[in-house]
């Protein structure tokens, strides 16, 4: 017989076997090993923050639904950021949030702070399994770090399938702790910014002057978020998503490094107020979101709509397209349209004289505001599994007056330029 | 001239079975889940799709692709995509095998008849034979296949697995969250793992049994098929004959096991193998151990 | 909550027990028409890193985050 000289033969058959039925062959033995995304992204405000960020990102199915997901991020943030005073046409003095020494700005510009450089480290882990059937749940928990913030959160999840698949309902509950502990404490708020111009008769009498403005150790806040979510298939190609979600803050949420100029009749910085947020926030969000497949194409579309009691209402249109370039290239543009309308207590700058308010920010992010993103991604299938997409997009943020007069010399300022920021990012799945 | 074939469906416990004749066998398909309608659509497709294949290949139908190829008397007939792949599978069986895996030693059924009698051919008979076997004198390309004159296919070997095998693809393809039992007469392949508990647990025939007993099998997924067959042998001079023919010799393979199963991933593989094993003879369960498959084997 | 907000609030209840309604009555697909919702491109989160890095981005310069994940903690970011 045969049999020493053939030995086993299996192989062979089941790759002539694979042939004969049109089976790609060893096509499950991808789907068990884990899935790998990398990024790297570069964001570029010009004169202002620049920030690095590198993502790695690991997606295992460990049969039968089972499926971990866990991710790294770290980032590196240099540059400055606004400080939330006025634009003047003299130069300016700030005293820096450590207290240690000061900084001008010229004539004119928009004060930034340029005392920004902070490293952050992300973890997140993700578990997903179905409980019962056409019943999946989902845990996870989040940690971000950096040196003067932490952030925990946990979080879980059900979502149920109806109707053959095609509807699937969901409930998720998150709770984060977040807790900051800035270098020469938070202001207190609404102080008055102290600043050293040789007034004072010594170092310490300054430090003391200093310290009368800042609060001890850290401070935090909680956030509670619920997410109800229903995705539906509607026909072959199209499949929406509908969330609805609230979300209840509670604690520390002042940004420390923002202040409010306040100025008199003519325009002029009389002095310099550390800022002063609520200490809860309540949002809902409502977020809508289709896919559409063509031939060559695919559409996806969402809108967002959130609303407070900070009284920021917010819309958000976000438009991809995939349109396939040949069998493993395809390109995406990208447009995101953004629009909120400002805080309450937003104001960009006090009035001197006025009695001050109990809440007061200066923070552009809480005025009126538009924003554009404009971009797109060119992605290379490299075949068994592995992907390498760049991705360049411009990002332009037009704060906007809601209503404020500008008094004397700020006529003739920019207190609300315009920012300009460019994304670009390379990943690569394998 | 196409008649529909006639299909029953009904409702189980946790499950759907539609049932028809094809292939000279009864013929099963097992759909998890409570959804009538899809139960419906896909044992429709499995009959159409189990039709289709037995009229193309059948030796017994007139006027097929087959009929067309056995009487060609040495001249090239067109073949389609479907064709080479299966002439193709065949090749790599022969190969595999050395030549024991023949699809041309059909014609062998002229002299051998397989009843139970003593009727045992002559060696003229035999030796007239022998000539018109022998798959390396067939020519074959994507487009034509040239048999000498005299020569006949006959895929019987492997057309009942392959129509598990294809039938079940259509299965997962109108399905594909949910597993489907395909089951030609013990021929069987599943599509995927059930959802609730698993496996399928099924009756097959016992090959050792000379009455209609049934053992039961429990199959999650991958395919599960075999060979031999224990009412079908010759007796003379208490020699037992058993069916597998030796395309070299044109007499029957000696010591072979009464039937063999094998599972292996998919149904035609399994019944390759099985039917491999029984051509190796007294040597049927050492082949099997070396393939590293899970199998029984009945002498 | 104000006035305001509890309109809203109704609006929205309103809006998604409607989708919950109409949902389930006779919009899908068949489980072999699922060719093209099947492609890896075709998920919600097919753009999950991209999106996890927008939303940091615009967590950071933006009043608004969340709706389509948890809006969760933060960071310090500026």
């Amino acid at each position: 017989m045969q049999l020493t000289k053939k030995g086993n033969i299996s192989a062979a058959l089941a790759a002539a076997t694979c042939s004969l039925l049109g089976l790609q062959a060893h096509a499950e033995v991808a789907d068990n090993s884990w899935q790998i995304d990398t990024a790297l992204l570069y964001y570029g405000e010009s004169d202002r923050v620049q920030l690095a960020e590198a993502v790695i990102n690991a997606n295992k199915d460990f049969g039968d639904e089972h499926i971990f997901n866990g991710k790294l991020v770290i980032d590196t943030l240099t540059g400055a950021s606004a400080t939330g005073a006025v634009a003047q046409n003299n130069v300016q003095t700030f005293t820096r949030p450590s207290g240690n020494g000061q900084y001008d700005i010229v004539a004119g510009d928009t004060p930034l702070d340029d005392t920004f450089k902070d490293t952050r480290v992300q973890l997140d882990a993700q578990w997903t399994q179905p409980l019962w059937e056409n019943v999946r749940g989902s845990t996870g928990v989040h940690l971000s770090k950096e040196y003067d913030y932490l952030s925990l959160a946990v979080n879980g999840s059900l979502a149920k399938d109806f109707n053959q698949k095609n509807t699937t309902l969901s409930v998720g509950l998150s709770y984060a702790f977040d807790s900051i502990d800035p270098e020469g404490g938070r202001p207190v708020a609404l102080s008055k910014m102290v600043l050293n111009n040789d007034q004072f008769a010594s170092e310490e009498a300054y430090q003391q002057a200093f310290d009368a403005t800042r609060l001890p150790g850290s401070d935090d806040k909680t956030t509670a978020d619920v997410l109800i979510g229903l995705t539906q298939v509607i026909n072959r190609r199209l499949l929406m998503q509908f969330n609805y979600s609230f979300s209840s803050v509670d604690g520390y949420q002042t940004d420390p490094f923002k202040m409010l100029s306040n100025v008199d009749q003519q325009g002029i910085t009389q002095n310099l107020v550390y800022e002063s947020r609520p200490d809860t926030r309540t949002r809902h969000n409502i977020y809508w979101q289709s896919k559409y497949a063509m031939d060559n194409a695919i559409a996806d579309v969402s809108y967002r709509f959130s609303t407070d009691d900070w009284k920021i209402d917010s819309h958000t249109f976000d438009s991809r397209l995939r349109f396939k370039l040949s069998e493993n290239t395809y390109i995406q543009p990208h447009f995101r349209y953004y629009q909120q309308s400002a805080a309450e207590f937003y104001r960009p700058f006090l009035l001197d004289g006025d009695p001050l308010p109990q809440y007061a920010s200066a923070d552009y992010r809480l005025g009126e505001m538009t924003a554009y993103t404009l971009g797109f991604k060119y992605g290379i299938d490299m075949g068994n599994g592995e992907e390498l997409a760049f991705r360049l997009e411009y990002y332009q943020q037009d704060p906007k007056n809601n209503g404020f007069d500008q008094p004397g010399a700020l006529q003739q300022l920019d207190l609300f330029p315009s920012i300009k920021a460019v994304i670009a990012q390379v990943s690569y799945r394998f | 001239m196409t008649l529909k074939l006639a299909f029953t469906l009904e409702q189980r416990s946790d499950h759907f079975c539609g049932h028809f004749s094809a292939m000279a066998s009864p013929c099963e398909i097992l759909i998890d889940g409570m959804d009538r309608q899809l139960a419906h659509i896909i044992t429709q497709a499995a009959v159409n799709e189990c039709q289709r294949i037995e009229q193309k290949y059948s030796r017994y139908l007139p006027s097929n692709l087959m009929q067309r190829i056995n009487t060609s008397n040495g001249k090239p007939v067109a073949i389609d995509d479907e064709t080479f792949r299966l002439l193709s599978f065949a090749d790599s069986c022969y190969q595999l095998s050395d030549g024991l895996f023949d699809i041309s030693s059909g014609v062998l059924r002229q002299a051998w008849r397989f009843d139970g009698s003593d009727n045992i051919p002559s060696h003229e008979q035999i030796s007239k034979l022998l000539p018109l076997i022998g798959w390396p004198h067939i020519i074959f390309d994507q487009q034509h296949i040239t048999l000498p004159k005299g020569f006949e296919l006959d895929f019987g070997g492997i057309g009942k697995e392959y129509a598990v095998d294809c039938v079940a693809k259509i299965c997962h393809q109108l399905n594909p969250t949910q597993s489907v039992l395909v089951n030609f007469g013990g021929d069987i392949q599943v599509t995927q793992p059930r959802a609730k508990q698993g496996f399928w647990q099924i009756g097959i025939e016992d090959p050792n049994s000379q009455q209609d007993a049934n053992k039961v099998l429990r199959i999650a997924s991958g395919g599960l098929a075999t060979s031999g067959d224990a009412r079908r042998f010759l007796l003379k001079n208490n020699k037992r004959y058993g069916h597998i023919l030796n395309p070299k010799t044109g007499y029957p393979i000696e010591d072979a096991p009464r039937s063999v199963t094998v599972a292996a991933e998919h149904c035609i593989q399994s019944g390759l193998l099985a039917t491999l094993a029984l051509l190796q003879g007294a040597e049927a369960e050492a082949f099997l151990k070396q393939q590293e498959v899970k199998y029984w084997c009945y002498r | 909550m104000s006035k305001l907000n509890k309109t809203r609030l109704s609006k929205i209840s309103a809006i998604i027990l409607l989708i919950q309604l109409t949902g389930c009555a006779s919009l899908g697909v068949q489980p072999w028409e699922r060719d093209l919702l099947a492609k890896d491109a075709m998920a919600l989160d097919s753009e999950g890193i991209d999106l996890g890095l927008d939303d940091h981005i615009y967590f950071s310069k933006e009043a608004t985050s969340g709706g389509r994940a948890f809006a969760g903690g933060g960071c310090g970011c500026n």
